[in-house]
């Protein structure tokens, strides 16, 4: 007789969705997560894309501590000069929200109270060491010495998945598995994010950038997004393109994101507030490790789950869904012939239902198009000269806009036909 | 603003009785690239006088370096006790 | 409650972490706006020197706090160290207390508990850095007060503990019943673990209103406190000279610091 129905590790959104849809349905669970107060360790970009928490806090629209919700979507190319972009900002949004700017450290804590209130065991401030096995069997977690069993353990630890990879399961981590992700929250006030942003209320502003200036190899991509009164910006920085130029520090190339003639006058003035570190799960579908076994399942980035295509950037959602998953495979599976590894094999099965793995599956291949001199030169170079040539007066005839494109082709550093092929296969992936 | 003012904003709680990295001295020596040095976005990890210099205290926790070190040279595990970083935003 | 050799309290509050809180360049005002929650960093000292003794001796430990519920999780914590149970004196009179009733009230508590031999407090807050309550204790409790303390022993009725005083550590030795103030930092704090944090939520702790302790509400709170905090005030501004020392010119700059007294050279 174990203690625990299920023991948690990881007080992320992942986590405690797990947790809050156990407790509710009356198992014993422990929640364990290694800060305290919960959420002091976790760092996002900052938008929660989706609705999924509906499925555990009905109200959250209304109760969570979201900062805003995203009125406004904008893309961006930005060259050293330039930034050629496009803009999604709409009424829809009012109705449909479909993304809300967090702060993780009030959100994440949140979520755990949420989960204690109905009746989850939580404990803040420890460390777990590994899953504990017997026979092939997961039977609970080690910490500091000591056993604790559980029918079931859910990793839920974050995109640095310490006790899965000690435990044996998962690989550990290599350069096609996570970028880096760098963040600053910047200061202003409510009023100076509402004029530069041109919002009001709840509106909010969520942009992604390809940095085409990077020196070299160097690639990364840009975030800024509207909280109450401050701004989360950062960058997600390319492992592996980093690692070819070894000679540009990461933490460098925030600043000069920040310091961008596009980007600097929206944070101009403002004062940095935090500066923040943590990786980003990238693998797609190939690094997605073995989901569950006897007596265990993955959820949320510890298991890869998180998607970017270059325009979007998500990873809260898909922990959220998992780890509802993770619960409702549990759950079911104690109500039949209790936990096997064939009962959790629900687990995979409701992912593949899921826009989780479906997602993952239909945009495998995504990181070959999203990271690469097409999306990260070739691209910016080429807009910002039929910008130039579109825009810029020259006191010289005009040219037609074909003359332009075929000219930039020209300009962007990369043959025609491999452009022409690397853009249709971008297109057909994204 | 200078990387060193940025991390000066932060709190930690240090742990005076554990290091949850370790560095093994003689794998870095003979080190080619010094990847660290370059992907850490704490600058936990510095060159000086060409031998390199290692401080966890001012560790995020991001894990970067154990991926970065491609020689196996970099041991991550886990901060206790609700040690290290402690972010009010995050 | 179970019958042991030693029984030893230690006093904990929960302040602000001080790293969040700033003073207001305006308004001169302590802003704890950002601020979350921990255990006064010495009373973690203070909890871990008396489970240094539970960990040499047969003894109870018990953690007590004066303070809204908010505080239970604190509580919670000191359990999952080690302590064995935990007491919070909960009651909205004791509300705007300064360290006079707050002393009085912690006093009141350990006579009831009966037979406690060694309380254990913090030197200090870091919210607010008075020092009472630990020799307020004393006082109403009439016990033996070492102050400052280091490092603290327990053999056959006494309390062996060393003191930092200015110029020097002081030895003393103390009978029972006996109020030790602990130095922050003058020790590694012990962390939780997972098996004793489930054991402490499973046990739960101990709530005590004025009622529970004989204390007349009109003894505590606003009212009853002497203290009044006239003004906050930010420390004058010292601004430095800027001086630029090439490297050659350190042996003059060692000569000047010597000079102007900041450093000594002893001789060989």
């Amino acid at each position: 007789m174990s203690e625990f129905d299920a023991i948690v590790v990881g007080g992320g959104p992942a986590g405690s969705s797990a947790a809050m849809r156990l407790a509710s349905a009356g198992h014993n669970v422990l929640l364990v997560e290694k800060a305290d107060p919960p959420g002091s360790k976790n760092v996002s970009g900052g938008v929660l894309w989706g609705n999924d928490l509906e499925a555990v806090i009905p109200d959250w629209q209304k109760t969570a501590p979201v900062e805003r919700y995203v009125k406004a979507k904008g893309v961006g190319f930005l060259t050293k000069d330039s930034n050629i972009g496009l803009e999604f900002r709409s009424s829809l949004f009012d109705k449909n929200r479909a993304g809300h700017m967090v702060l993780r450290a009030k959100l994440d804590q949140w979520l755990v109270k949420k989960a204690k209130d109905m009746g989850a065991m939580v404990a803040s401030g420890i460390t777990v060491d590994r899953v504990a096995f017997d026979k092939g069997k997961a039977i609970g977690v080690e910490q500091d010495g000591d056993l604790i069993t559980s029918d079931c353990v859910i990793l839920a630890e974050g995109a640095n998945p310490r006790v899965a990879i000690d435990s044996g399961l998962r690989e550990p981590l290599n350069d096609k598995d996570v970028a880096i992700g760098v963040k600053e929250v910047i200061k202003l006030s409510e009023k100076t994010v509402n004029e530069r942003f041109n919002l009001r209320d709840k509106e909010g502003f969520a942009g992604e950038y390809v940095l085409g200036f990077l020196p070299d190899q160097v690639e990364a991509g840009g975030f800024l997004y509207t909280n109450k009164e401050t701004i989360s910006a950062g960058v997600v920085i390319s492992m592996k393109h980093l690692r070819e130029n070894d000679r540009t520090y990461s933490f460098d190339i925030i600043e000069q994101f920040l310091e961008h003639p596009a980007i600097a006058p929206l944070v101009d003035g403002g004062s940095v507030e935090e500066y923040s570190a943590h990786m980003v799960q990238e693998g797609g579908i190939e690094r997605v490790p073995k989901l569950f076994g006897n007596g265990y399942m993955i959820a949320g980035d510890a298991a890869g789950f998180s998607f970017s295509n270059g325009l979007v950037l998500q990873g809260m959602n898909y922990a959220i869904a998992s780890g509802i998953a993770a619960a409702d495979t549990l759950i079911e599976a104690k109500k039949g012939n209790g936990v096997s590894e064939e009962s959790l094999a629900g687990y995979r099965k409701r992912l593949l239902d899921s826009y989780v793995l479906k997602d993952l599956y239909n945009f495998r291949g995504i990181d070959e198009v999203t990271w690469g001199k097409l999306p990260h030169r070739a691209i910016p170079n080429a807009l910002e000269h039929i910008m130039k040539g579109l825009f810029i007066e020259q006191g010289v005839p005009k040219k037609h806009l074909y003359q332009l494109m075929t000219e930039a082709l020209g300009e962007s550093g990369i043959r025609t036909s491999d452009a022409v092929l690397e853009g249709y296969r971008m297109l057909r992936r994204m | 603003m200078k990387l060193e003012d940025r991390l000066a904003l932060l709190n930690y709680k240090i742990d005076r009785t554990y290091a949850h990295i370790t560095v093994k001295p003689d794998i870095c020596e003979t080190c080619p690239d010094h990847f660290c040095t370059f992907s850490c976005p704490a600058k936990c990890y510095t060159l000086i006088d060409g031998k390199l210099n290692f401080k966890y205290e001012d560790c995020v926790e991001c894990g970067t370096c154990v991926v970065a070190c491609a020689h196996g040279s970099v041991s991550w595990t886990n901060s206790k006790g609700a040690h290290g970083v402690k972010y009010k935003y995050g | 409650m179970i019958e042991l050799a030693l029984h030893l309290v230690v006093l904990i509050k929960v302040v602000p972490d001080g790293k969040e809180v700033f003073v207001d360049p305006v308004t001169f005002t302590l802003n704890r706006s950002m601020a979350t929650n921990i255990i006064n960093p010495a009373d973690e000292n203070a909890l871990e020197a008396a489970l240094q003794i539970k960990d040499q001796t047969d003894a109870k430990v018990t953690v007590m706090t004066m303070a809204p519920p908010f505080a239970e999780p604190f509580l919670m914590e000191c359990m999952s160290r080690g302590a064995d149970e935990a007491v919070l004196i909960s009651d909205r009179a004791v509300a705007g207390s300064d360290t006079y009733p707050t002393s009085l009230t912690v006093a009141a508590a350990i006579k009831k508990m009966g037979d406690v031999d060694i309380v254990f407090a913090g030197e200090k807050t870091s919210d607010s850095s008075t020092g009472h309550v630990g020799p307020g204790v004393a006082e109403f409790i009439g016990a033996e007060l070492a102050s400052y303390s280091r490092k603290v022993t327990y053999e056959n009725g006494y309390v062996t503990a060393e003191r930092e005083l200015e110029n020097g550590i002081e030895e003393v030795r103390i009978p029972t019943p006996a109020v030790v103030t602990i130095l922050t930092d003058s020790n590694d704090p012990r962390r939780a673990t997972l098996r004793k944090k489930i054991d402490a939520m499973k046990r739960g702790i101990i709530t005590w209103s004025l009622a529970d302790i004989n204390i007349p509400a009109d003894w505590v709170g606003l009212r009853s406190s002497p203290t009044v905090v006239k003004k906050m005030l930010p420390f004058p501004r010292k601004d430095r000279k800027g001086e630029k020392i090439e490297k050659e010119k350190i042996p003059e700059l060692i000569d000047n610091l010597v000079k102007s007294g900041v450093i000594r050279v002893e001789a060989e």
